[in-house]
């Protein structure tokens, strides 16, 4: 319940104060979102699958963030940016995929 | 899915000596490809590890009696990292918005502008032919009071047509012109479905157009349009880059090109021409698209006024020996007549222009 109101108000904070993005990090948002999420959900599967832990929760955000963000910068000067997002997006994207299967497994138990 | 047993020590899943839950694809057979055990680890471990790993430790660890993280510092850290997800979601929404409506804004106000700019333009094109046959109709009022007056009536309506300057209709003909088309057809030795690119010679072109509409005011049309748009004395058919402006509006392929005449002559006049001929071996040639077909009734509208460049007052001796009741005399190209004209009678040379609809 508190996780919850929190992200909500996260969104809302972010929405409402429209804090500045410096110009260089701006490329490195979408990315971001994609990690986040990809924590998001792995966190509630693993609050489903009875294993939730807020320390591994707290790293694997920060560290996918930090990871993803690093590569496609990486990807951005060696000139491979656009595919390395794409890779990146696309490994998120497959592990979303899993984690909100099982959180629905855990739901509807189908 | 490697869903790790519940933290109750109760393991489903053996443990290797440093931790790690072993994975139940072991027992596959390595395909020894890194790329295909990477997709295979991937698939099947959506999961962080961590989570598996730690839900091991606390297991040993209660069991060894050792305390644990309390659960408000646990509650105070998700709640924190999740506000701190929330903000990044809340500002990249707010940053795409922000990105991209300022190309959209401007789009937006653009297509409002084009769509109130053609709603006034259709407004003042209606406001002014309903003022020309309005015009119109006071002219032929004035002019029906008298026998000069008639006189000048009939030769104005038959100017007029000739000069597209009246909306029109009557039988005619109809042409086709149409680009070259890609063209499929099976190959012969490996039957499989070959699609040939049009020659690019079976474009149609301005200069096509213009001839064969020569061809058509040749063969004795006295009306003819293109795509709908009525050809005047005056409007040019001329190409602007890749696209065919008719009197400044573009038109596409297959040109339609109407013409209105005595059907009797104007068919075979035509298809005896030089240009009707020409396009008929382009047909086999380069794969244009030329028909030509007898139409029993077309309508056409009247063509832009032209700007008069020269003008002259009528010079008909019956018209200026009697006392003219009307002081605006009529000037050649400066009506624009899209009524139909009451008592003016079908004029005999012009059978199948006048009449208006």
């Amino acid at each position: 319940m508190i996780p919850a109101l929190a992200l909500i108000a996260g969104v809302a904070l972010g929405l409402l104060t429209e804090p500045h993005v410096p110009i260089g990090l701006q490329p490195y948002l979408p990315i971001m979102v994609v990690a986040a999420l990809d924590a998001v959900f792995g966190g509630l599967r693993a609050r489903f699958d009875g294993i939730f832990d807020a320390k591994v929760f707290v790293v694997s955000f920060i560290a996918n963030v930090l990871v993803a963000g690093l590569i496609v910068f990486l990807g951005d000067k060696l000139g491979v940016g656009a595919q390395l997002s794409t890779g990146v997006v696309v490994v998120l994207g497959v592990r979303i995929f899993g984690n909100a299967a099982a959180i629905r497994r855990h739901v509807f138990r189908a | 899915m490697t869903t790790p047993g519940p933290p109750d020590g109760d393991h489903a899943t053996p443990t290797t000596p440093d931790g790690h839950a072993r994975r139940p694809t072991s027992h596959r057979p390595k395909l020894g490809a890194m790329s295909v055990s990477l997709l295979d680890n991937l698939m099947r471990n959506t999961l962080d590890e961590g989570y598996a790993q730690v839900a091991e430790r606390r297991a040993t660890e209660a069991r060894t009696g050792r305390p644990g993280r309390s659960r408000a510092v646990s509650q105070a850290l998700t709640a924190a990292t999740l506000l701190l997800v929330g903000v990044i979601f809340g500002v990249a929404f707010r940053q795409t918005q922000q990105d991209a409506p300022a190309s959209q804004h401007t789009r937006d106000a653009l297509v409002h502008d084009v769509e109130q700019r053609s709603r006034e333009s259709n407004e003042l094109q209606r406001q002014a032919e309903s003022l020309s046959t309005a015009l119109a109709d006071e002219r032929d009022a004035a002019l029906a009071q008298s026998q000069a007056g008639d006189a000048t009536a009939h030769r104005l309506a038959r100017l007029e047509a000739m000069s597209g300057l009246d909306a029109v209709s009557g039988p005619g003909i109809r042409v086709v012109l149409g680009d070259a088309r890609a063209r499929a057809h099976t190959d012969p030795v490996t039957g499989e479905p070959v699609v040939v690119p049009p020659d690019e010679n079976g474009r149609i072109l301005d200069r096509d157009i213009q001839s064969v509409v020569n061809a058509l005011w040749s063969a004795g049309a006295e009306a003819v349009t293109v795509n709908g748009e009525r050809l005047s004395t005056t409007t040019p058919i001329r190409a602007a880059g890749d696209a065919i402006l008719v009197d400044l509006m573009p038109v596409g392929s297959p040109y339609r090109i109407e013409a209105i005449g005595d059907p009797a002559t104007l068919l075979p006049n035509f298809v005896d021409s030089v240009a009707a001929r020409r396009f008929e071996t382009y047909v086999s040639t380069y794969g244009i698209e030329f028909q030509v077909e007898r139409a029993d009734r077309l309508s056409m509208r009247a063509a832009t006024e032209s700007v008069a460049r020269h003008v002259d007052p009528l010079t008909d001796p019956s018209t200026t020996a009697t006392s003219d009741p009307t002081p605006t005399a009529p000037f050649q190209t400066r009506d624009n007549a899209d009524a139909p004209t009451p008592g003016v009678p079908q004029n005999s040379d012009t059978p199948a222009a006048g009449g208006g609809r």
